[in-house]
């Protein structure tokens, strides 16, 4: 039965109470362990496709009679337009449309950061396009840009309000405590650099606008247009089958979408506006940096007597406030914590969610301020997290629905145990060192959120939701859940996704929250196909619902006997069985996050600074796991852009004019797979009891939250230089060993 | 030889139409022979050439990326463009003409120690300083030259690093054999990526020659390893003196 509640619904740690209707999850979860399909490794059920290039993505679109946009952006932080003539561009060849800031509403005669777009053309090539876009007759005021963070701080320049927290009183736990940390950490602006760079192409069909889009959120960008083109909802069909990575960038329409689909309307034509990888590097988001003030108090046993953190987190000229200060709110049992987070406003390209915003940044401080903390004291770093280990929500006392963290901890004990073993490996230069950071993260789901399942005569399945994969191996988990429900081969599964039109609502691919969201919703469909089912086979063969069950491809009798699922679906010929699913509530009163533990082992060279990641072992406790095999990649994929984040990764602007420096990928520095560590991935695969029909929470964000602080641990260890500071490359690292040779000079201890 | 001007090149997404170029893998001799390296050699095949001196073989494997080695030749590597942003980016500086370097007042973390009053752009080329340290000779379509006359600093009159004319092509290289050569390199990640700091070294009898890839303007010839103290780098190139210095150490100590 439909049932309508208040609900408290999370994404990436923005929490809203909202009204849902959900349907009672009346599903027992499966028992615990590998199944027939679901734990067990699957291959991408779209990897062919993909590697053959069969599967087309946005980028591939080649829509009859397409035209192609470029998108005159300010090449200043900060400037007004003082004089704008499009008609030139009007008078080039191809050109079939231009639009200019009194046309469309992302459009903007002040510039407030370099990329904003000013003017559009529509052509019918690429190059006319950037043809045109060069022939506008535009003549700028370049305007003083604000682009220092203590500036900005002084002058109250903020995008939202700062956000304050306390609980218990920090003074009183410094004073408690027998040592304290006291430090000021930092952390750079990187840039997602997903293969396929953000692009839609829109096409009106009559009444209906039809945007081909490279999205994590088909519903999202659906609402986005709809309301900014005055259009019932549903005359906005938004489409993406294969998509080209995304990791929080492309969580809304962005103004290319709205430029596309301006332009279609006024030619009448399909017209596809795609960032070129400079572009993208300029203006499709970044994570901010951040400058964190952190005190950290702990008693002589390692119990930790005060947390105490301010968070500016440079935001750029628009966004919002990512939760930085989770981590020191939430990941450990402390009476005394008081956070501050500011988003400060700059002349700079807005960031977007980037892979677990806020968390990784928040993570980094922290993990890396406990071990300075726990080397003062001369504690194990792990027994030291251990003690303040959270038994509950430490902010509201409720409880956790599952908490796997204390087997992490006890799962990652061999692998920090070879500690010994590796820094007796350094050699000459060559020092060696192990490093460990522990991981939470949000990543629980929740309704709405719907699937259908259909059964057909020939006995395939076929599961219809209006999801996206963003890459992440979604079509297989979900081809996998609805195979063991049905106790049917992963191989007469289909999933169909990728269309607002052909399928029910679904939730974003953010915040970790597809599997957990879209996983029951897909189990409760097939298994409303498969009570149908089996009520069909009772009457067929004569005998009692109640004695038959769905098993390897057959109804079984309990009594004996049993029965190809064709038998039954045979009789339908063109008929099919229909089923519904939906996503049920959120465990009320508990909270539902992730946890894990990564343990880095690192080789420095003390004269060139030179810094290799040699072995990452993570484990994280994530719920029941769908897909192993899946998982492993996402943990995998997770710690090589860590590692990136770590070491070699930084959007670099200029100081005087805020211009974006690291605009090609030989400027800016992603990791190579010569850069890949051995990565030694685990899971602890137990079922969330409190959590849905399938137990199962999100895995795309842990993976990338602990590593930084891992490796930096681990280059303490190894070192004893205090890096506070990423990317750690030759210049942070050379400084840190300087330091730290200083202090031994001068005999002084190694945290401030 | 006469040399097409490119007249109608289609810049999009920053790539070339290929008929719109002269192929001058005709005209450009290929493949080592003795001493002699054809300017139209792969570096894929120079980085396993196990004839040619081992700086030179080890700055082709440090460089770029596999794919990117199996389609460059050393004729090119040795005149690429600066890496610098500024430059890149089309910012009016001293190398395009301007008045100023404006890597000076921003973010060089890439660019010069030496050499860098008027220009603070790093020279990119691996094998240009294994072949400097060497002694190298470059022949043109129109003249022989040492490797070192090749790069000249951008002056006030001429902002250009080489000093080769207009439509010159490097047809050969003439490389001899030092009785020892090294080649290390210190960069922002495993691979594929421009040099921080190179050391080339490589001794002849009782002398011993060194050169610097990505500390100045152009390859830089270093006349000991005393000579790094009078590098005049900027705040955030000061790093790369540290680093040059174990990297001379280590390289001489290869090739003792």
């Amino acid at each position: 039965m439909a049932r309508l509640i208040r609900t408290e619904k999370e994404v990436e740690g923005r929490y809203t109470e909202q009204w849902v209707v959900v349907e009672e999850d009346v599903l027992e979860q499966w028992p615990e362990g590998p199944l027939q399909t679901v734990g067990r490794p699957a291959t991408r059920v779209d990897g062919l496709a993909r590697a053959r290039g069969e599967a087309r993505y946005t980028q591939d679109l080649r829509l009859p009679g397409m035209l192609h946009a470029a998108v005159l952006r300010s090449p200043h932080a900060r400037a007004r337009v003082t004089r704008l003539d499009l008609e030139p561009a009007l008078a080039m060849a191809g050109v079939r449309g231009v639009i200019g800031p009194s046309d469309l509403e992302p459009l903007t005669n002040e510039p407030n950061y370099e990329g904003e777009a000013v003017a559009a053309v529509a052509a019918d090539t690429v190059a006319q396009a950037r043809a045109a876009v060069e022939a506008i007759d535009v003549e700028w005021e370049v305007l003083e840009p604000l682009l220092d963070a203590e500036q900005a701080l002084a002058q109250k320049s903020f995008v939202t309000n700062p956000r304050d927290y306390e609980r218990g009183d920090v003074e009183r736990g410094l004073a408690e405590a027998d040592a304290v940390v006291e430090a000021e950490y930092r952390t750079q602006s990187v840039l997602h650099n997903a293969l396929e760079t953000h692009q839609s192409a829109c096409e009106w069909e009559g009444d209906t606008l039809v945007v081909y889009t490279s999205t994590q959120f088909l519903w999202g960008v659906r609402d986005e247009v709809a309301k900014a083109f005055q259009l019932p909802k549903d005359k906005v069909r938004v489409i993406c089958r294969f998509m080209g990575g995304g990791f929080g960038a492309k969580g809304s329409a962005g103004d290319y979408t709205m430029i596309a689909a301006e332009l279609a309307k006024r030619t009448g034509r399909p017209v596809h506006c795609r960032l070129d990888r400079r572009e993208e590097n300029v203006n499709s988001g970044n994570r901010n940096p951040t400058i964190q003030k952190l005190r950290l108090g702990a008693r002589s046993d390692g119990t930790l007597t005060a947390i105490d953190a301010e968070y500016e987190c440079l935001l750029g000229w628009d966004g919002w406030l990512p939760p930085t200060a989770g981590p020191a709110q939430m990941l450990y049992a402390c009476e005394n914590v008081r956070t501050v987070e500011r988003g400060v406003r700059l002349n700079t390209p807005p960031m977007d969610a980037f892979r677990a915003p806020g968390f990784v940044e928040g993570t980094f401080g922290l993990e890396c301020a406990l071990d300075e903390l726990a080397a003062k004291l001369d504690l194990d770093p792990l027994e030291v997290r251990r003690r303040n280990h959270a038994d509950h929500d430490p902010m509201d006392e409720r409880p956790f629905s599952a908490k796997e963290l204390m087997e992490c901890y006890r799962r990652a004990e061999p692998h920090w145990e070879r500690r010994h073993e590796v820094r007796a490996r350094s050699e000459g230069p060559v020092q060696r060192g192990v490093g460990l950071a522990t991981q939470l993260w949000y990543g629980g789901g929740g309704p709405p959120s719907y699937a259908w399942v259909r059964l057909g005569g020939d006995g395939t399945v076929t599961v219809v939701t209006a999801m996206q994969d963003i890459g992440t191996g979604t079509r297989t988990a979900m081809a996998q859940i609805a195979a063991e429900e049905l106790g049917i081969p992963l191989e007469r599964v289909t999933v169909e996704l990728g269309d607002t039109a052909h399928g029910p609502y679904a939730v974003v691919s953010g915040g970790s929250s597809t599997t957990p969201s879209m996983g029951p919703a897909v189990r409760s469909a097939a298994a409303d196909v498969g009570r149908q089912l089996i009520e069909i086979a009772a009457q067929r063969f004569e005998t009692e619902e109640r004695v038959l069950r769905l098993e390897n491809g057959k109804i079984v009798s309990d009594l004996g006997g049993s029965w190809a699922i064709e038998d039954i679906t045979g009789l339908l010929e063109d008929g099919q069985i229909l089923g519904n699913g939906a996503r049920g509530p959120n465990p009320t009163g508990m909270r539902v996050l992730t946890f894990g533990i990564q343990v880095a082992e690192v080789a420095v060279d003390m004269e060139t600074g030179e810094v290799v990641v040699e072995r990452i072992y993570a484990v994280h406790d994530v719920g029941r796991v769908i897909n192993p095999l899946g998982a492993e990649s996402q943990i995998e994929g997770g710690i090589i852009q860590a590692i990136g984040h770590t070491l070699s990764e930084k959007r670099l602007l200029d100081p005087q004019t805020g211009k974006v420096l690291t605009r090609t990928l030989d400027s800016y520095k992603l990791p190579t797979f010569a850069d890949v560590p051995e990565i030694v991935a685990e899971l602890v695969d137990k079922p969330d009891a409190h959590l849905t029909n399938l137990g199962s929470k999100g895995l795309g964000e842990p993976p990338i939250v602990p590593t930084a602080a891992a490796i930096v641990n681990a280059i303490r260890d190894a070192t004893g230089a205090d890096v506070r500071e990423i990317p750690v490359d030759r210049e942070t690292m050379l400084r840190a060993l300087a330091e730290a040779r200083e202090r031994e000079k001068r005999g002084a201890p190694a945290a401030v | 030889m006469e040399l097409r001007q490119p007249s109608s090149l289609a810049d999009v997404d920053g790539l070339v139409e290929a008929e719109t170029l002269v192929d001058i893998r005709a005209v450009v001799p290929k493949g080592v022979s003795g001493t002699t390296i054809g300017a139209g050699t792969l570096l894929a095949e120079l980085e396993a050439d196990p004839e040619i001196p081992s700086a030179l073989r080890e700055a082709c494997r440090l460089a770029a990326s596999p794919q990117l080695r199996s389609m460059g030749t050393i004729g090119g590597n040795l005149l690429q463009a600066t890496r610098c942003w500024y430059w890149r980016l089309k910012y009016p500086c001293f190398l395009h003409g301007g008045s100023t370097c404006h890597a000076r007042q921003g973010e060089h973390r890439e660019h010069a120690i030496f050499g860098n009053e008027q220009c603070a752009s790093a020279h990119p080329s691996d094998p240009a300083a294994a072949l400097l340290a060497v002694g190298a000779t470059v022949r043109t379509d129109r003249r022989e030259l040492p490797i070192g006359e090749l790069y000249r600093l951008p002056t006030e009159d001429d902002r250009n690093v080489t000093a080769l004319e207009p439509g010159e092509l490097i047809l050969e290289l003439e490389v001899p054999r030092p009785e020892a050569s090294h080649y290390l390199k210190a960069m922002d990640r495993a691979r594929w990526a421009f040099p921080l700091v190179g050391v080339a070294a490589a001794r002849f009898g009782d002398g011993v020659r060194l050169a610097l890839a990505g500390v100045a303007p152009i390859p830089w010839a270093l006349d000991s390893a005393d000579a790094l103290e009078q590098a005049t780098p900027l705040p955030g190139t000061a790093y790369k003196v540290e680093l040059a210095r174990p990297l001379i150490r280590r390289a001489l100590d290869a090739i003792a």
